[in-house]
Parts: C-alpha cells; sequence; structure tokens
C-alpha cells in the first residue's frame, strides 16, 4: 500500500521512548531490556505472536504497567512512576471496553469529564459531536452501547480515545474482534483517520497482513525482546533472523555452506551441491548459515530446459500445488535440500495449465534472491 | 410445532404454578378469609365478616414502626459492611484464596442461625464484649437486649445474603473498563465511582431488597438479642397465632404486612429506578 | 440404650431446631429439651417389641413441657408393654392449645396445667377419662388441692402429674438477700435492680404478678385493675433486662439479678448455683398443677391409658420426681422420695408460703385483653 502517511514522518523527533524498560512477572520476562524510539507521527506496530511481550510493551506505555526495570518517556519525561490517569495517551481497548451504563456520546464525553479544571458543557458537546463525526456515527450519540454493532462499537471506543486529542493513540488488536470485510475498511479508515489528525498510533496485533498494511514501522516482539524493526518492506526482504523471516511473509529457510563472501553477497554451496549467490548478513563470518528465500523469489522450468548463465537450478519434484488465481502455489521436494515453496506467477508459467503433480523440475534462483540469515 | 411448543411450555410451568398455587396463593387466600373472621371465645377462628380487626390494626403500630425502623436500618448496615467485603472478595483477593475466603462466608449458614444467634448472646452479654470493654475503664456498657445487640444480629445472620449478590455484580465487571477509565484522565476512586458502584448496583439492590423483605418477616433475632424488648411485627405475629391464638387478628396484622412490604418495596423499586436514571447525569458531571 | 442415654439425639435436636425457627416453640422450651441433661428425646427402640399379652399397640405419642420426665422411664414403658413413647415437648398451654385446636395433633396423652382444663372441656378437645383403666390412679391418695381442676362436673378429665409454684429467684450476692415479695421486685427493678431484672415472655404470671403488685388477684380480667397493671409493666419495661422466659443462662452469668421463676428452674439454679435463690412472693403468685390427659382425638387410646397408668405407679412416680425436681401430690409416691428432697424449701414450701397462692384461672387463658395488654407491653 502507497505510505502517502509518511509525509508526516520527521524522523528526528522522538514521542515516546522505551530505554531498557524491563517487566518482570516473577519468575517470566514479559518485557526484557526494550529500547526502542516511537516517532511523532508515525504509525507503529507491534507484531509478534502472544506471549511475546508486544501488550506488555503497550502497557507500560499507557500506564496500566509499572517497568521493573529501565524507563519510558513521553515527550522527554519519564512517565514510568506516572499513573494511567496522568498520561496524555489513549488507548483503544481489544474488546473496547465500553462503558455499557453510559449512552455513545456519554462514553465518547467520558475522557473530556474528567478534565481539571472542568470543560463546559458546551465544549464537551461540541468535540464529542466532532469526534462523532470523525468516526461516521453523527446520529448515534444518545444510543446505548448494547445498541450498537461490533463495528460501530469499535468506532465509539476510536471517537472515545481521539476525542482528547493523545499525543500518543495506542491500538491493542483493536479489530480482532471484526469480521474480515470489516477489518479490511476498518484498516483504511484507520489509516484515513491518522493522516487526518497527524496523531501518532501504536498498534498491538499478531495479524502480520495487518502491520505490514497499516505501518510505517514494524517491531517484531520475541520471547520479551525485539526482534527487528523496520518499514514493512525492510523486514520483508531483509528479515534479520529466522524467527523474522518466519514470521514476516512466508520463506524458504535452508542450510547452506558459505564458501565465499564479498562485497554484500555471499556464495552458499546447498544441501544437493547447488551454488547460489545470496545477499549476506553484514559481519557475519560463518561457514555454516541459514539462507532464506521467498517463494516468489523463485520460479519453476521444466527439468529438461537447461537453466540460463547465472542462474542456479536446483532440481526438485512438485508434491503439491494450490492454484490461488493469480498465482500458483508449489509445494517441492528437492533432494538434498528439502521442502521447497515456489509461487509462480500466472503470466510467468513456463509451462501451459502449470507443472503437474510429480512433474520433475528445476527450481530457478536468481543471482542476489535470498539472504544470509543472522545467528539466533 | 406451534402446539407442542406450548405444550411444553405449559408442562414445564407446571410444577411451580402448582407451587405457588399450594404454597403462597392457598395460604394467602386462607389468611385474607380469616383477617375477615372472628376470633372464636376460646381462641382460633370463628367465621364472620367484619372489618374489626383490619381497625384493631393501629394496636400493632409500635410493632409496624420497629420493624420499619429496624429492616432498612439493618438493610442499610448489611449493606456498608457487605459492599466493602464483596469488593474485597471480588477485586482484590487472588484466586488462590477467593475460593477459600467465599466458603468461609458461608460457613455460618451451616449452622442454624438461632445456634449463632445464642453464640451472640454470650458474646454481647454481660461476660462477652462489655467485660473486654471493662478492662479499658469503660464499664458497664449493655449491649445484650438493645436494639443495637438486633441490629448486630440482624447484620451478622443476612450478610452472606447481601455479600453475594453484590460479589457475583463486581466479579462480573469488566475490570477492563476500569483501565479504560484510568486511560481516559479519572483516578481511582472516581472511577469507582463512576464505573464500579454504579455497575454494581443491579447486585447491591438484589442484595437489599432480599434483605429488607426477609428482615420485615424477622422474629427471631428480636426475640433472641432484643430479650423479648424489641417486638417487630414477627413476633406480634407469632404471639398472635401461638400465644393468644387470635387468629383472625394475627390474619390481618399478616395481611397488612404484606401491603406495608409492597408499598415499600414498591417505592424502593421506583427509587431504585430513579437513581438508576440520575446515574448517568452524575455520570456526566 | 445407649443413644437413650443421651439428653437428645442430633435428629431430635435438629427437628427442635427447625421447629423453632419456625416458630412453634419457645426459647424456653427450645433450651429445655437441648440444652440439659434430663432433656426429651424421642424415646425407645425403633423395633417393634415382642406382642405382648395386651396389644396397645407399638407406639404412644406424649406432649408435655421440656425437662419434664425421666428417659429411663420410657424404655422401661417400653420394655413392658412393646409400646414406645414419642415426645413432644411444648412451651406453653396457648401453644398446646393451638396444636389440639388446628386437628390432627395425633397426641395420645398430654399434660395440659389446671387453669386451661375447662377450656379444652369447652372445646370438646378432652376424653373423659375411665379410671378402671388406670387403676395406679387413688383419688385417695392426692391432695385434693392438686387433683381437683381434673375434674369438672363431676367428670374427670384430667389425673394429677406435679405441681409447682411461680416465684422469684434472686442472686444474693448482686441482690443483697432474699426478695420475696412482687413490690421489691418490680420496684427495686426501677430502683436498685435497674437493667438486672427479667419478667416471662409469658402473659399469665407477667400480668399475674403485676397484679399482685397492687394487690388484686393473680387471675383478674377486670379493666381497671388490668389498666392498673400494664401502667406498672409499661413503666417498669426500660429498666427490665429482658422480657424472656429463657432466664436461666441470664441468671447463671450475672446479667440478670433477679426474675420471675417457675420451681424446677429455681432448683436447677440453686443446685449448681447456691447463691440463686428461689423465693415465693408472700403477696401472692401462682400455683399450678399439672395433669395427665387423653384428647378426644388421640389415635392410640389403649397406649394412652398404659402410659398414664405407667406413669402414676409410685415407684414409676418417685423416679420422675427424682429427675425433674418437680413436687408431687401423691402420698405414695412420697412417701418413696428421700427426706432432704421433701424438706426442700423450693420444692416443698411451707403451707404458710403457699396460702396466698392462687390457681391459675381458665379465664386468664382466652381473654383477649390480657394478650391486647401483653403485646402493647412487648411493643411498647
Amino acid at each position: 500500500m502507497e505510505r502517502a502517511a509518511s509525509m508526516h514522518v520527521r524522523p528526528e523527533e522522538t514521542v515516546a521512548e522505551f530505554v531498557g524498560a524491563t517487566k518482570r512477572y516473577g519468575e517470566v520476562l514479559a518485557a526484557d531490556r526494550i529500547d526502542l524510539r516511537i516517532r511523532r507521527g508515525e504509525f507503529l506496530s507491534f507484531l509478534g505472536p502472544s506471549g511475546c511481550g508486544k501488550t506488555t510493551a503497550l502497557r507500560m506505555l499507557a500506564g496500566f504497567e509499572t517497568p521493573t526495570d529501565g524507563t519510558v518517556l513521553i515527550d522527554g519525561q519519564d512517565v514510568s512512576a506516572v499513573p494511567a490517569h496522568r498520561r496524555p495517551v489513549n488507548m483503544v481497548f481489544q474488546h473496547y471496553a465500553l462503558f455499557p451504563h453510559m449512552t455513545v456520546e456519554e462514553n465518547v464525553g467520558y475522557g473530556l469529564r474528567q478534565r481539571r479544571p472542568r470543560l463546559s458543557r458546551r465544549e464537551i458537546g461540541d468535540k464529542v459531536a466532532k469526534a462523532l463525526a470523525t468516526v461516521r456515527l453523527d446520529a448515534f450519540g444518545p444510543r446505548r452501547i448494547w445498541e450498537m454493532s461490533g463495528g460501530q462499537q469499535q468506532r465509539v471506543a476510536l471517537a472515545r480515545a481521539i476525542v482528547n486529542e493523545p499525543k500518543i493513540l495506542l491500538l491493542d488488536e483493536p479489530m480482532a474482534a471484526l469480521d474480515a470485510k470489516l477489518r479490511g475498511e476498518m484498516q483504511r479508515e484507520l489509516l484515513d483517520l491518522q493522516r487526518q489528525l497527524g496523531i501518532t498510533f501504536v498498534l498491538v496485533t499478531h495479524d502480520q497482513e495487518e502491520a505490514l498494511a497499516m505501518s510505517d514501522r514494524i517491531c517484531i516482539m520475541g520471547k520479551g525482546r525485539i526482534a527487528q524493526i523496520g518499514s514493512p518492506q525492510e523486514l520483508y526482504d531483509r528479515p534479520a533472523t529466522r524467527y523474522v523471516a518466519d514470521f514476516v511473509g512466508k520463506a524458504n529457510i535452508l542450510s547452506a555452506r558459505i564458501v565465499a563472501r564479498a562485497g554484500g553477497t555471499a556464495q552458499a554451496v546447498l544441501g544437493n551441491g547447488a551454488a547460489v549467490t545470496v545477499a549476506d548478513a553484514p559481519g557475519d563470518a560463518r561457514g555454516e548459515a541459514e539462507i532464506a528465500v521467498r517463494p516468489e523469489a523463485l520460479s519453476l522450468a521444466p527439468s529438461g530446459e537447461a537453466p540460463g548463465p547465472g542462474v542456479a537450478a536446483v532440481a526438485a519434484t512438485v508434491t503439491h500445488r494450490t492454484f490461488l488465481g493469480d498465482h500458483t502455489e508449489y509445494l517441492l521436494d528437492a533432494p538434498g535440500v528439502g521442502a521447497l515453496q515456489v509461487n509462480v506467477p500466472r503470466q510467468a508459467e513456463r509451462v501451459p495449465g502449470g507443472h503437474g503433480m510429480g512433474a520433475s523440475v528445476h527450481v530457478i534462483w536468481p543471482e542476489g534472491a535470498g539472504l544470509v540469515l543472522a545467528a539466533g | 410445532m406451534a402446539m407442542t411448543r406450548s405444550r411444553a411450555r405449559a408442562l414445564l410451568l407446571t410444577p411451580a404454578g402448582l407451587w405457588y398455587a399450594a404454597m403462597l396463593l392457598l395460604p394467602l387466600a386462607v389468611v385474607l378469609i380469616f383477617s375477615f373472621g372472628e376470633r372464636s371465645q376460646i381462641g382460633g377462628y370463628a367465621p364472620g365478616f367484619t372489618l374489626e380487626q383490619y381497625a384493631n390494626l393501629p394496636a400493632r403500630f409500635a410493632a409496624f414502626r420497629n420493624t420499619l425502623t429496624l429492616a432498612p436500618l439493618g438493610t442499610l448496615a448489611s449493606l456498608l459492611i457487605a459492599y466493602p467485603l464483596a469488593y474485597y472478595l471480588a477485586v482484590k483477593v487472588t484466586p488462590k484464596w477467593k475460593t477459600m475466603l467465599l466458603v468461609l462466608v458461608i460457613v455460618p449458614f451451616w449452622t442454624s442461625i438461632l445456634i449463632r444467634s445464642y453464640a451472640w448472646i454470650f458474646l454481647l452479654g454481660g461476660k462477652g464484649i462489655p467485660a473486654f470493654l471493662a478492662m479499658f475503664g469503660l464499664e458497664d456498657v449493655r449491649l445484650l437486649n438493645t436494639p443495637f445487640a438486633v441490629l448486630v444480629g440482624i447484620v451478622y445472620g443476612y450478610l452472606p445474603l447481601m455479600v453475594f449478590p453484590i460479589y457475583v455484580a463486581l466479579e462480573k465487571l469488566d475490570k477492563r473498563l476500569l483501565e479504560a477509565a484510568a486511560d481516559l484522565g479519572t483516578p481511582p476512586w472516581r472511577a469507582f465511582l463512576q464505573i464500579t458502584l454504579p455497575l454494581s448496583m443491579p447486585g447491591v439492590l438484589t442484595g437489599s431488597m432480599l434483605v429488607f423483605i426477609l428482615l420485615m418477616g424477622e422474629f427471631l433475632i428480636p426475640s433472641i438479642l432484643g430479650g423479648g424488648k424489641v417486638f417487630f411485627v414477627g413476633n406480634a405475629l407469632v404471639d398472635l397465632f401461638l400465644q393468644s391464638r387470635n387468629w383472625p387478628f394475627g390474619s390481618a396484622v399478616a395481611v397488612g404486612l404484606v401491603l406495608v412490604m409492597l408499598v415499600t418495596v414498591g417505592l424502593y423499586t421506583r427509587a431504585a429506578k430513579r437513581f438508576g436514571a440520575g446515574r448517568d447525569d452524575a455520570a456526566l458531571m | 440404650m445407649k443413644d437413650d442415654q443421651q439428653p437428645i439425639s442430633r435428629k431430635a435436636f435438629m427437628e427442635e431446631l427447625e421447629r423453632y425457627r419456625k416458630g412453634s416453640v419457645t426459647r424456653r422450651h427450645f433450651l429445655g429439651v437441648t440444652g440439659l441433661g434430663t432433656a426429651m428425646a424421642v424415646m425407645g427402640g425403633s423395633l417393634p417389641r415382642m406382642a405382648r399379652a395386651q396389644d396397645i399397640g407399638n407406639r404412644v405419642v406424649l406432649a408435655t413441657w421440656p425437662n419434664y420426665h425421666d428417659p429411663a422411664d420410657f424404655d422401661a414403658f417400653t420394655d413392658k408393654t412393646g409400646a414406645y413413647t414419642q415426645v413432644n415437648v411444648f412451651g406453653s398451654n396457648e401453644e398446646m392449645l393451638a396444636k389440639i385446636q388446628a386437628g390432627g395433633s395425633g397426641w395420645d396423652v398430654f399434660v395440659p396445667t389446671n387453669y386451661a382444663i375447662p377450656t379444652y372441656v369447652d372445646a370438646g378437645l378432652i376424653e373423659p377419662l375411665d379410671l378402671s383403666k388406670i387403676p395406679n390412679y387413688d383419688p385417695a391418695s392426692y391432695d385434693p388441692r392438686f387433683a381437683e381442676a381434673g375434674t369438672i362436673d363431676g367428670t374427670v378429665y384430667g389425673v394429677p402429674k406435679n405441681w409447682g409454684t411461680t416465684g422469684i429467684a434472686f442472686n444474693s450476692s448482686k441482690t443483697g438477700g432474699v426478695v420475696d415479695s412482687w413490690k421489691t421486685f418490680f420496684d427495686g427493678a426501677r430502683d436498685q435492680f435497674d437493667g438486672r431484672v427479667m419478667v416471662h415472655d409469658y402473659q399469665l404470671t407477667t400480668i399475674g404478678n403485676a397484679l399482685v403488685y397492687h394487690g388484686f388477684s393473680f387471675n383478674s380480667v377486670d379493666p381497671a385493675e388490668l389498666a392498673k397493671a400494664e401502667e406498672l409493666l409499661i413503666d417498669v419495661k426500660p429498666h427490665l433486662y429482658a422480657i424472656s422466659s429463657d432466664y436461666q443462662p441470664s441468671m447463671r452469668n450475672g446479667d440478670a439479678w433477679l426474675t420471675m421463676c417457675w420451681t424446677g428452674d429455681g432448683k436447677q439454679m440453686n443446685t449448681d448455683m447456691p447463691e440463686i435463690g428461689f423465693a415465693l412472693g408472700k403477696e401472692g403468685g401462682e400455683i399450678w398443677s399439672d395433669y395427665y390427659a387423653i384428647p378426644k382425638d388421640a389415635p392410640h387410646k389403649d397406649a394412652a391409658y398404659a402410659l398414664i397408668n405407667f406413669l402414676l405407679d409410685p415407684e414409676v412416680n418417685a423416679r420422675e420426681a427424682l429427675a425433674h425436681g418437680y413436687p408431687v401430690a401423691d402420698a405414695r409416691t412420697n412417701a418413696l422420695l428421700p427426706q432432704e428432697l421433701l424438706d426442700d424449701p423450693i420444692i416443698y414450701p411451707a403451707a404458710e408460703a403457699l396460702s396466698p397462692l392462687e390457681f391459675g384461672a381458665a379465664v386468664t387463658l382466652t381473654d383477649p385483653n390480657r394478650a391486647e395488654l401483653m403485646a402493647r407491653f412487648k411493643s411498647a
């Protein structure tokens, strides 16, 4: 997706920062020495499986958790000991956590009513109306929460948070409860909203597609630590570790012997003796390493065809094929190498109708496709 | 289909219907009929139609006054003690201890209220708490056989009935609502007033209603801990039916009690509704 | 047998408790039944014994007062006749009357007090006794004073069980001496014994003794006299420790110093705590006599006669008296009792102490004005 929102990003400005932030529950390390600067106006996602520490990170930012070690700063102020109700951030909760005993507008105006000195009733009314208009719920103010659909409740939760003009809007799996279609719509609306408000959004999600689609930067978490931070493209193209490569998109991960490295590339010899040229991991000097290659970076040729020059070919047999309209997913067995997945766009099929089950093929590995993964 | 469904419904409701008819309406009808009758020469009921028994109701005014004073007071006292306890159990206690503490709340119910009230006779009697107070120079404190003792007995006896509905309401309360409130700038005490308290009101109303209605018919605690000097409508009824055997008047008093109960519970419900409506206004502040 | 030695079985206790909760027994009764060693139980073996020569069935139901029998005698009765005795205990004549009046009590023998008998007769609730079936009853050996109330218009409805009095129990270590007048009782309640005096939760004795204070008859139903009694009671009420017929615990732990008291309770407290004495009011008060009688609708009449006859056997009766401590009017029985019992001034007071006492009158039981007075007193 085109990231027009990137225009707002002023990389030099930091709105919040984790410095060695650690959260320990007894024996369990929920967050382990997190160091992270969140840039003003960016859309940052914490991505990872459950228990990876992403929610703990968000909750430390919101003020629901106090770091056991390290600090959390917002706008340069150490807020580690500041309780949630005094932090200039607002959250959209996973199940919205709307107040069931209040109407929609009472929910939205709740944060404004907590301000001291008090805001005037009129001012609150205006802001609430504006927030409801922003989430396209203009006429729903007097409704009860239980009269609203899931998607509408989601918008109420959003309005309730943004009406306070927080420095950072925190979103805790906000779309987990929505069905796939609504989720797509909501994602677009959130992006529009962020563009419109210019507020920093921090999203927690376990859904890599959601993270890829929406984020300026993604912070991939694993076992309480940050595994890698980067733009979606960086993470996809240059996963630093097997964990990241595995988590973001699909990847073939193979063991290889590195026989030569120069100028940021490495010569790797696969288990069957085939030599491929891949991007090297900086500062790496290992002789044995794992390499990763995306399924769409490879292609297939009938085994009779000779591979072109500068292109490595790995002999394999088709074990499964799944036709997916614009492309076909092939699962292959390559003797000496193992299982491989190759996605072939429809226009790029070399055999009319694609390769059949059991067909002997060459997996074509273009020079520079794939990379050496860092250890760990 | 509709036939069988309505038949199934009829079948399901039959036991409850019969139960209500036999256990509630029938006795109520008997009491109503009795209340218009006359007391026979040797006591009991003699058929008749007279409003004399109802005209005589002011003779039990004091019993109604006592009941209508101590029942709400007892309800309120139970509520004030039960709420923090229920709150503690539902919100503060770790799950490991929760079950045990809940059982501890129920345990007293395993023995009769009679036995438990007798224990209070000892505690409040001269060799109990007053003797303890005397050690600190507070001489001759009389606790037993006072309205205070009755109140203590009431709170003690009815506490679990108040604790549990409130506990259930608080237990159901989504803790994330409090996080949401904090997130929106509400300090904890205000969040309690704006979120926890209103959302636990159904439990408070249920518990209060339960305790209040049962208290209106109470006679054991006043007679045991009140030393017979605190006279509830329930005590008047026991005396009228078992001692003076004035069944018609007893029936009229019983009908009076039911009516008073209906009126007070009605008023209470209306007040509660109004409070419920006012709650949103409060939330708007 | 082992179980029967126990004052009361768990099951019986729970049943009593249930009844108490439902309000069908008074506190006095409940404690009487459950508290003390001589208390009642559901007596006898559960197995029907061998048929005896005279088959009276295997069951007889007795409605009586608390602490009023020796359980061993019921076992003896079962051994002798094959019928076991099921005992129901009550707190007041009013309550007993209410049960019989309601019908279907299932009782075979009950123990009305003298003043209750005319009401039962008027209501046709009581069986005229066939004395030929009670050979152990020898009218000649009975003090007529305690036997005559059982006969109405020449028909015998009840044969005497025990008699007793309602006097004053006082804790002499607190009262500084004997309290033997209702004047001291009621005046002291508002003065030196403030907050330490108990009266019965029972109209007959509480109103009766208030009447006696004013020099009226214990049994008065005269409105003017009742008004004076009411005035006294209402004036005294704020100064009372309690209105309760369950006075033993409060007397024993020292919270109450003075109480209206029935003979047997007085004896029991005096035995355990000699500083608690018992005296009769010198202005008067109550003397009473209980009778064995049979309800009209008794389901096991043969067994009823057999049980009454058995309990009136002088040897059995003496054992009963030793167990419950109430005096007996039967000379044959008294001849079997130890001298110190007969000399005990609580159980057998001197004749001159008894002379001002009055038997309760039937009218007090049914007079609605006394009942209303009591209600006003309790709710004041």
